[in-house]
């Protein structure tokens, strides 16, 4: 999944997943921003927060059915 | 690309985007029936199994009450009596009348309704005329049985309950369409 | 070079007519910010005085002014009139001023269309008041419309219906105008993440308008063919269900919630980092929280229906979602404070509002996590409690926001500055009398007292009357900002370039009141 060689246009996923899961928490740093402006693309960022959204709502309902 | 073309290609896929969401709201609709489906919500046209050997709880009394409606159409529509006592557990019968006053046919479905609102979740019906439609040939008077039995599991501390019905008229092609109309209401 | 170009093209004769023809013809990106704010500040008088009208009855216990049936309708129609008549056109109008200036954009991408989006707002706004006089009055069973009064009610339910389509394709084209303006047409230099916060907002707000206007246009052309062509959507009788109108509208209604508020954000943290003379705290942040409300927006509708007959696990899974849309909100409130910390700051009207919509709003977010609580929500559901809650986010969240942004950006729309001691009367009174009015409803609402009703038992009435009085205090301000600003218009001191000391966006690089066509030529950024 790495492509260091090829450093603009792709972030790698654990770049992606680290963005979105900030995202969700709504902080990020300056710098990891700065870097993600640089290597992701929006096509990345949108289908990464669209898989991190579905995580998101899975991951509640597991601890609904948990708790019920 | 200058900038006219790169924003009538913005243009273009929000349209696009915009009928889309459009029909998903749409598509909500038989979205909404299958879920209701698979989680078994809102079933009411169904017949209950009988779970068998079901314990009769003769220490107790359920008075259950049993009430009619007619919505926007002709016909007179009643309970034979207007209320039952029961064991929880105990299979019942009740019977309901439907005389339709006018001079033409009409197509009618019941629409149950509980109260307290728990009571769905512990009413088992096994025979009952809002399961179909019931078409009234003119001046028809119909007696309709209902047979239901409460399930022991009903709080205790309910000891009335109501079932009520509504008949609405239904068009006359079979997929079950109805107008109500304001001027009706 | 090519956005240039393409302007030209777009006013290629100049000399626009003047009089009503300028306004009616108009596709300049200011004139029609302008249009759209008027045409938002008289749909807020008309909706303020349904309010008072509501108000002034439930001022005693009993039936005095209005019966109940016109009562109901005022409710209604007070509720559609100020989320679609004044809140979302005062937002659109602000993007239309600043958005271009602040991003160095000759106008916006879309002119003509921009031009038609406003003008289907005031045919939309007579078709909803029109109701009024339709037979059987206008809508009475709430802004939500649900069936089954919605497909009873008689034509003016039909009126409605047609005005929510139509102002829900003016935003919709608004959005999309918004959408390629902000995506294409920066200056060179002004990357996405150097955009000021004010349209990082309003970007993310327009795509969630293009993601759920649609679907409210679906919801009430369902109820349009249940009411007239025979359809069976939400007609039990039929096979349908309402409330699966209920699941469609809130799938719209929630994310509008924040349609109405991600602005008012926006507005927020460009007023703070100027007055306080820092720059925003955690702008990326600010970025990522935004996007991540906007999203979460859209998986917590059903914390409306809670009442309306749901498995628990279907409670618990939007209660614990609500409850998490918080945290992101939380982050917000932490920057724009901690973007005060330690700043210079001083209080100009602006200021004073901006610092108001925090105070407040946050009170309003509290109560609204208090209202995600199933057993809680339960309790209060449809009572003043409710409605204390969302009026401290969308009067004290989102009024106070577009006051702030009014007062912050007026000396650059028009070149004067305005009173500054009648803009502080304008905040004290406001904030005075709008929390008269609705910090008694919360005791109000968890006595029981419920909403939409127009009589209320006894023990319930002192509460009601210092409401009422705080409601009239509350509206008569409202006259007064009315008053600052046609004395702004008129004259007054003159308005430098930069006119506050701490502002760093770029529509201060332009002269006071800025140039019919500004930035014909894009601004170089830093």
């Amino acid at each position: 999944m790495k492509d260091d060689n090829k450093q603009p246009p792709k972030g790698t996923l654990l770049q992606i997943a680290k963005a979105v899961f900030w995202a969700f928490f709504g902080v990020r740093k300056q710098s990891d921003l700065d870097s993600d402006a640089s290597s992701l693309t929006p096509a990345q960022v949108i289908i990464g927060g669209l898989i991190g959204a579905a995580l998101f709502v899975m991951s509640l309902i597991i601890v609904v059915k948990i708790v019920t | 690309m200058n900038v006219t073309e790169a924003n009538s290609v913005v243009l273009r896929k929000l349209l696009i985007f915009t009928v889309i969401m459009f029909g998903f709201g749409f598509a909500l609709v038989p979205f909404y029936e299958k879920i209701c489906e698979v989680t078994g919500l809102n079933n009411l046209l169904q017949a209950d199994t009988l779970v068998e050997n079901t314990q009769v709880d003769t220490a107790r009394w359920v008075t259950v009450e049993l009430d009619a409606n007619t919505r926007g159409l002709p016909w007179q529509f009643k309970p034979l009596q207007s209320s039952v006592r029961v064991h929880p557990g105990e299979l019942t019968q009740v019977v309901y009348e439907v005389r339709n006053n006018s001079d033409r046919e009409i197509n009618g479905q019941a629409i149950p309704s509980y109260s307290p609102q728990l009571l769905g979740k512990h009413l088992k019906k096994l025979e009952c005329f809002c399961f179909s439609k019931q078409v009234l040939k003119p001046r028809e008077v119909r007696q309709m049985p209902v047979q239901f039995l409460i399930e022991p599991g009903l709080p205790t501390d309910i000891n009335t309950v109501t079932i009520s019905y509504t008949f609405f008229e239904l068009g006359n092609d079979n997929t079950a369409s109805l107008d109500i109309n304001a001027d009706q209401l | 070079m090519a956005a240039v170009h393409d302007h030209d093209i777009a006013h290629a004769h100049d000399h626009h007519p003047t009089g009503l023809m300028r306004w009616l013809t108009s596709t300049n990106h200011k004139d029609i910010g302008t249009m759209y704010l008027w045409f938002s500040f008289i749909m807020f008088l008309t909706g303020g005085v349904m309010a008072l009208t509501i108000r002034a009855e439930l001022f005693q216990p009993g039936i005095q002014i209005v019966n109940p049936e016109f009562f109901n309708q005022l409710t209604t129609l007070h509720g559609l009139v100020m989320i679609f008549g004044a809140i979302m056109p005062a937002f659109v109008g602000f993007a239309n001023w600043q958005v271009p200036m602040m991003i160095g954009a000759p106008d916006m991408a879309f002119a003509r269309m921009n031009n038609w989006s406003f003008w289907l707002l005031p045919p939309a706004a007579l078709l909803l008041l029109g109701s009024f006089f339709a037979p059987g009055g206008a809508p009475a069973g709430g802004w939500t419309i649900y069936p089954p009064l919605s497909v009873q009610m008689g034509m003016g339910m039909d009126m409605t219906i047609f005005a929510i389509h139509i102002m829900g394709a003016s935003s919709i084209m608004g959005s999309i105008n918004i959408i390629t303006t902000i995506l294409n047409m920066r200056a060179p230099g002004m990357t996405l993440m150097k955009m000021p916060m004010f349209v990082w907002t309003w970007l993310i707000t327009a795509y969630l308008l293009v993601l759920v206007m649609p679907v409210l246009a679906g919801a009430v052309t369902m109820l349009l063919t249940d009411r007239n062509f025979g359809t069976n959507f939400f007609n039990a009788a039929g096979g349908g269900d309402p409330v699966m109108f209920q699941h469609i509208f809130w799938f719209f209604g929630h994310p509008e919630v924040y349609i109405m508020i991600l602005p008012a954000f926006g507005i927020v943290s460009e007023i703070i980092p100027t007055f306080a003379r820092k720059p925003l705290f955690g702008y990326s942040s600010m970025v990522y929280a935004t996007a991540s409300i906007a999203i979460l927006s859209c998986i917590v509708w059903a914390h409306h229906m809670f009442t309306a007959g749901m498995p628990v696990t279907g409670q618990l899974f939007f209660m614990y979602a609500t409850m998490l849309i918080a945290v992101p909100t939380g982050v917000k409130v932490f920057n724009w404070t901690a973007t005060m910390w330690r700043g210079s700051m001083t209080f100009e009207t602006p200021m004073l509002f901006a610092i108001g919509f925090i105070f407040l709003f946050t009170l309003g977010g509290f109560s609204g996590v208090v209202c995600a609580i199933v057993p809680i929500d339960i309790q209060v559901q449809d009572t003043y409690y409710v409605i204390a809650h969302f009026h401290y986010v969308l009067v004290s969240g989102a009024l106070f926001a577009i006051f702030g942004g009014a007062y912050y950006w007026l000396p650059k729309w028009t070149g004067h500055m305005y009173d500054e001691t009648l803009g502080k009367w304008h905040f004290w009174l406001s904030m005075f009398f709008f929390n008269l009015t609705f910090f008694v409803q919360h005791f109000l609402g968890l006595a029981g007292m419920p909403r939409r009703i127009p009589d209320y038992a006894l023990q319930f009435a002192d509460f009601n009357m210092i409401s009422s009085i705080g409601a009239f205090g509350f509206g008569l301000s409202q006259l007064l900002f009315l008053y600052v600003v046609l004395k702004c218009i008129r004259g007054g001191a003159k308005a430098t370039a930069q006119t506050w000391e701490g502002a760093k966006t770029l529509e201060w690089t332009l002269p006071s009141p800025p140039p019919y066509h500004s930035f014909e030529t894009p601004p170089v950024i830093r």
